[in-house]
This record gives C-alpha cells, structure tokens and sequence, in this order.
C-alpha cells in the first residue's frame, strides 16, 4: 500500500510511529497518517483500514493497532464559528476541549460536558461519549452535540444529527470511530456559573459516598475520592461543586496551553505507586481534603483536574496502570461496594485511586451511562498476576451486581466478559457493523472486544 | 472586525507553511486573500481565522497548476478588500519521480506551479504593491543550492525565482516595493512527515514568525533557518568530483 499510496506524490503524509495507550497496557509500530487537507483525509486507497485518532490519550488502543493506518485530525482543530447569541459552537473534530474551553470561556460560554484531559479531542470526546463532572445532571457529551459531520466507510461526507441520520448519530457517539471519520461537529455551551465552592463531605465507606452523591445530584461538579487501601477501603471524601452569585473575576483564569496536561507523559525510571507510595499519598490527600467545609473552587480547576496530575501518572512507571469504571444500579451499590470491600480485605491490590460520580442517563449501545454509582478504580502495574486477578475478580463482582463497563477505559477487559458487562452488547455491534460493513474502520480496541 | 486592515496575500495558504503564515499575519491583523486548490480548506481556515482573530478573510480556490491566468484571477478578487501591502508565495510542489525521468506533462505541472504562477501573480500585482510600496515574499529551497539527480525540475523553478528575485530589486528601489527571498530548508509539513530527513525539520509555525516579523524591513534573501546558509556554503565549496559521488 505505501509505495501505491506514495505514487501520488511527496506530500500524502504517511509514515510510521510507536504508539502506545495511555494506560501502557499495550503499543504497537503503526502507519500514521498526518493530513492537513481534506483531500488528505480522503486519500488513503479505498481498501486501507483506518482509524481516526486525535490527541492518542484514549487508555486503550482506540486509535490505533489491528493493521490500520491511524489518520491523525491534529491539523483538522480549528473553530469555524461561534454563535454568541445561542452558544452554539462550530469545530473540527482534531480541537482540543482545552482550547475550546479556553475559547468559549473568553466569551461567557462554557463546554459543560468535558473530560478532565485538556488535550482530548472533540472527536475523541465524540467516539468515547465522555462524560463531565456531573453525568447525573449534564449528560454525557451526546448531550452537547448538536450534529456532526463525518466521513463514512463508503467514502461520503454525511451529516448526522437526531433529526438527519438519526442512527448514524447515535451510533458514532460511544462508537470508538467504527462508524467513520467525525470531521467536525456543532456544540451547544452553556453559561458557566459565576464562581464555584466546593464543599467536602468526608464519608467512611462507599456507600456512605453513594448517599452523599444521590443527595447533591445537581451540583454542576460532583465526584468522589476514596482510599483504596484495604484497612481503609471507602473512606473518602463527596466533593460537591456549588455555583455561587458571588461573581470571581479570577474564576475565568485558564490557564493557556502550555500549562495543559500533555498527551504524552514519559514515566518515571521507578514506580511511585508501590504499597508505601500509594499509603503515603492516600494519608496525605485524606488529611488535605478529608475535613469537612468549604472552599472557592476555580473553574479552570474544576475543568481541567488532570492538570495537577502529570506526577501521578508518570508515577505509574513504565509498568504502566489500569484503569476499571464500572456503573453499578443504586439498588446494588451497597451490596456491590460490600463484596468489593471483603475481596480488597482478602486480598489487598495495590489501587491507586478510586473516584465515584453519579449517573442518571439511559444507556445506548456502548455508552457508559445508566442509572448508578460508578467507580473508577486505578491500579499500577496491571500485567502483576495478583493485580491482574483483582480487575478479574472486580468484573465478576462488578457483573453479579449488574454493573455495565466502561469499554473505553479498560484495556485488560477481554471480549467475552465485554459481552457480558454489557447488556444489549450484540445490538451495539450490529449497530456498528451496519456503518462499517467491510470492517475498513478498526482498532486494537475494535479487535480485541471483537466489535 | 478588523476590516480596514492592509490585506495580504497568501498564495498556497491552506497547508504547510502557507497555513502558518496566514494564521500569522491573522494574529496581526491582516485582511487576508487565502489562495488554495482546496474550498473546503480556505473556508475552514478563513473562518477560523475571522472566529480568532477579527479579521476579514476571503478565499479563492484555484488550481495553479491548471490555471492559465492566476494573476488574473487573484486581481479580480481583490475588489473591495484593502490595499494590498504584502504578497507571499509559499507554493512549490514536487514529485518523487523528478529524477530526469518525467515526461513533458510532468514537467510542464511542476513548471506551472512553481514558476508561471508566481511570476503571473507577481506580475499581474506589481501595479498594486509598488503602489502601496508593499512586499513580495518568494521562497525558495535548500533543494536548488547545488544541481542533484533528484527534485531537477523542482530545484530548476526554484533557481529561476532567485532570477526573479533580482529583477524585481534590480528593477524596484526599496523605497518603492520590498523585495524578500527566503531559502527554505527541511520543515515539519506533510511534505516531510515520514520521511528520514538528514537534518531537522523547523517549525513552519517559527518560520511563518520571522518572515511576518521582517515584512516591513528591507529587500533581502536569506536562509531560514539562518543556520542552513552555513550547509550551502558547504555543499557548495564540495569539489566537484566528491560532489558527484554522493547520493543524489
């Protein structure tokens, strides 16, 4: 294919690189596409398997692997038009949520459903249907969308919104870019609020943080952090993002581009995140946010948490992490949070972190949405056997519990238990399958889950 | 908007360093006339560029290589814009088969495009940019220091704007029309994106700065980056019979 592709000319853009998820679970030398023309983009050989990519921060192979040429939107990120009236904003999908945060903030306007990664593009945020600080109020980001446009497996531009292409649209949304290439999309902002506190409500166990979540599901920023040490599993804190009247000038600061998280981070030659690391980090972060109150919460801060994070993941070292969200119904929550509690007392993994947030959507093909409790649970080096069988032994309780996963988080899932932490799971395929009917659309991701 | 701004002229604006500039010279203030093959590109970078910055912006998709009259064309879609005080042409296009071997249509594009537009655009402005005592900026290529076996009709168009470089100073005072040639080595474009390069790629973004930065100075030509005019001094003091030996 290289040398045909390459008969066209100097200039097609093609080349290869390593590629690697962001969680480190797996790369790949790949072919990398890097357009910067829509005839670029259309260029590839009708027969070559491709994938769209953006900033390549997905934590599992979404955007590259399985012999497919990755096509790179990177070019493809401008604003073409901003309605102040409305807030309706115009963008190529290769725009990062940083920038458009930054944009549409200049202007009294905000994304409300955004991913904490500054660099993820809004085609990535399209593909995956990340959801923002508060799913249970916001949505996820089909929420925010109004229509898209993209480049389909039988080469035609279309536009896909509710009212046109209806299943088209809602396909590409949790469709991890099976459905074609999203070129550009329009988005409904919203008015930020003046100014946010956050106050802190300490809990003592999962399910304790489950309550105090239910009881604040309209706050514009809602999540949890929990201790994951087994001696002290749950324990954590609910932090409830309340807008404020009081106007803050500084609570538009965002901080530009060069202080945004970056798509790559290089890990440290050593692993933070061993027992002493991970008991030392939970002890200091409890003591610091641990204690009841309130405190002003810049937005920029609320938009864009992983900014602070760069030590965090390159602690992870080059073992790398995983990362599990599983959304389990409030009526098994308790119950779920119980057994989890039990097997991490048995067997006590090493996990980093885990975050709660509430959700309260309908759940459409892959999307990670419903109605429940979710919980991401981080943990290093998930290639360790006892680190390996505790995600195993977390899908099972997970699934017993009728929890649904999050295909786009967890790169250790494999297909047939995909299947089952997802109900409804052969329709989603088919669903894709009728978009992307040769299979010219694909991914590690696509290949490994079998969709 | 920033309508009554001088406008100027990006000709192969929609990629590459065309695309730096016109972003560029957007983050100035320029009116903008953007030149492309591609509507769907200028319409894309115009509006962004009029979203950003304020400015006015307007596209005129045009094949060079096809075109018989580009200058022409650009005139024309001048009318009502602000006067013009700059004119760029960051265009140039080669083929990996421009070993000796291509046949009188290949020839023919790559002359079209690299050597009758800009002299048809250069020529069909003149009257506007002395006028306005404006800018022309060519740019040409580390390719054309020395005669090789590869990229010989590109380096050959290449050389030839050297030529019109000095007519348009032999020709103009300073006073009248600055005149500004850049030698281009390797940047990070599509043009190069893959390729094993034996020395590094400059931001066209860096590049797009210095030559927007040095609009209103003098006539000069120079090489960007500055360094590579050190390599051309090299590659050209190589004997003759050692230069025949390397790799073409």
């Amino acid at each position: 294919m290289t040398s045909a592709a390459r008969d066209d000319g100097r200039g097609f853009a093609l080349g290869e690189a390593d590629l690697s998820s962001f969680d480190r679970q797996y790369r790949a030398r790949c072919r990398v596409q890097r357009p910067d023309r829509y005839r670029l983009l259309e260029a590839l050989p009708r027969d070559v398997p491709r994938i769209a990519r953006g900033s390549g921060i997905s934590y599992v192979a979404a955007s590259f692997g399985a012999g497919a040429v990755s096509q790179s939107l990177a070019a493809f990120n401008r604003i073409l038009a901003f309605d102040e009236r409305d807030g309706r904003l115009c963008v190529e999908a290769g725009a990062r949520i940083g920038d458009v945060q930054r944009f549409a903030l200049s202007r009294g306007w905000y994304l409300a459903v955004a991913p904490g990664h500054p660099a993820a593009t809004i085609g990535g945020c399209i593909a995956a249907d990340v959801h923002g600080k508060n799913p249970a109020r916001d949505g996820t980001f089909r929420a925010v969308v109004e229509h898209l446009e993209l480049l389909t497996a039988d080469g035609t531009s279309r536009v896909a919104s509710t009212a046109e292409n209806p299943d088209l649209f809602a396909a590409t949304f949790a469709g991890f870019g099976l459905t074609g290439i999203v070129t550009r999309a329009v988005l409904r902002l919203a008015r930020p609020p003046a100014s946010l506190v956050v106050r802190r409500v300490p809990v003592s166990n999962l399910a304790e943080g489950a309550r105090a979540l239910r009881e604040a599901s309209n706050a514009p920023v809602l999540y949890g952090w929990h201790d994951g040490r087994a001696r002290h599993f749950g324990r954590g804190v609910i932090r409830v993002g309340l807008a404020s009247d009081a106007a803050d000038p500084r609570s538009f600061d965002v901080p530009p581009a060069a202080h945004d998280l970056p798509a790559r981070i290089d890990p440290l030659p050593f692993a933070l995140w061993n027992r002493a690391g991970i008991g030392l980090s939970n002890t200091l972060l409890g003591a610091r946010w641990r204690r009841p109150g309130q405190s002003p919460l810049p937005l920029a801060a609320a938009l864009f948490p992983l900014n602070d994070a760069r030590t965090y993941f390159a602690g992870f070292g080059n073992a790398g992490m995983a990362e599990a969200q599983w959304l389990v119904p409030h009526a098994r929550f308790d119950d779920f949070a119980g057994a989890l509690a039990e097997h991490v007392a048995r067997e006590s993994p090493r996990i980093a972190l885990i975050a709660s947030k509430l959700f309260a959507g309908e759940p459409d093909g892959f999307a990670f949405d419903g109605v429940g409790i979710a919980l991401a649970i981080q943990i290093p080096a998930p290639a360790e056997s006892r680190q390996r069988a505790f995600l195993e032994a977390l899908a099972g309780i997970a699934i017993a519990h009728g929890g649904r996963a999050n295909l786009i988080k967890e790169s250790t899932l494999d297909g047939a238990t995909a299947r089952r932490a997802i109900t409804g799971f052969d329709a989603a395929r088919e669903r894709l399958a009728a978009f992307n009917p040769d299979g010219l659309h694909g991914s590690e991701l696509a290949r490994r889950l079998a969709l | 908007m920033r309508g009554d701004a001088a406008t100027a002229i990006v000709i192969g604006a929609s990629s590459g360093l065309g695309r730096a500039l016109a972003e560029e010279l957007a983050r100035k203030g320029h009116s903008l006339l953007l030149v492309a093959s591609d509507r769907r590109d200028l319409d894309a970078l115009g509006a962004s560029l009029e979203v950003a910055h304020g400015i006015a912006t307007r596209a005129l998709a045009l094949d060079l290589g096809r075109e018989a009259d580009p200058g022409a064309r650009i005139a024309a879609a001048l009318d009502g814009l602000s006067p013009v005080k700059a004119l760029l042409l960051p265009i140039g296009q080669s083929r990996e088969d421009d070993d000796l071997s291509l046949d009188a249509a290949g020839i023919g594009q790559l002359l079209a495009v690299n050597l009758h537009a800009p002299l048809a655009i250069v020529h069909a402005l003149l009257p506007r940019l002395v006028g306005a005592r404006g800018t022309i900026v060519l740019f040409g290529s580390v390719a054309a220091i020395r005669g090789r076996g590869r990229n010989v009709v590109y380096a050959s168009t290449k050389r030839a704007l050297v030529s019109l470089y000095e007519s348009l100073r032999q020709r103009y005072r300073p006073r009248e029309l600055r005149v500004q040639m850049y030698e281009l080595g390797f940047m990070a474009t599509n043009l190069t994106y893959g390729m094993k390069l034996p020395l590094p790629a400059a931001d066209p973004r860096a590049i797009a700065r210095i030559v927007v930065g040095r609009l209103d100075g003098g006539s000069s030509r120079r090489y960007l980056p500055r360094w590579w005019a050190f390599v051309a001094l090299l590659v050209r003091c190589l004997p003759w019979p050692l230069y025949r030996r390397m790799k073409s």
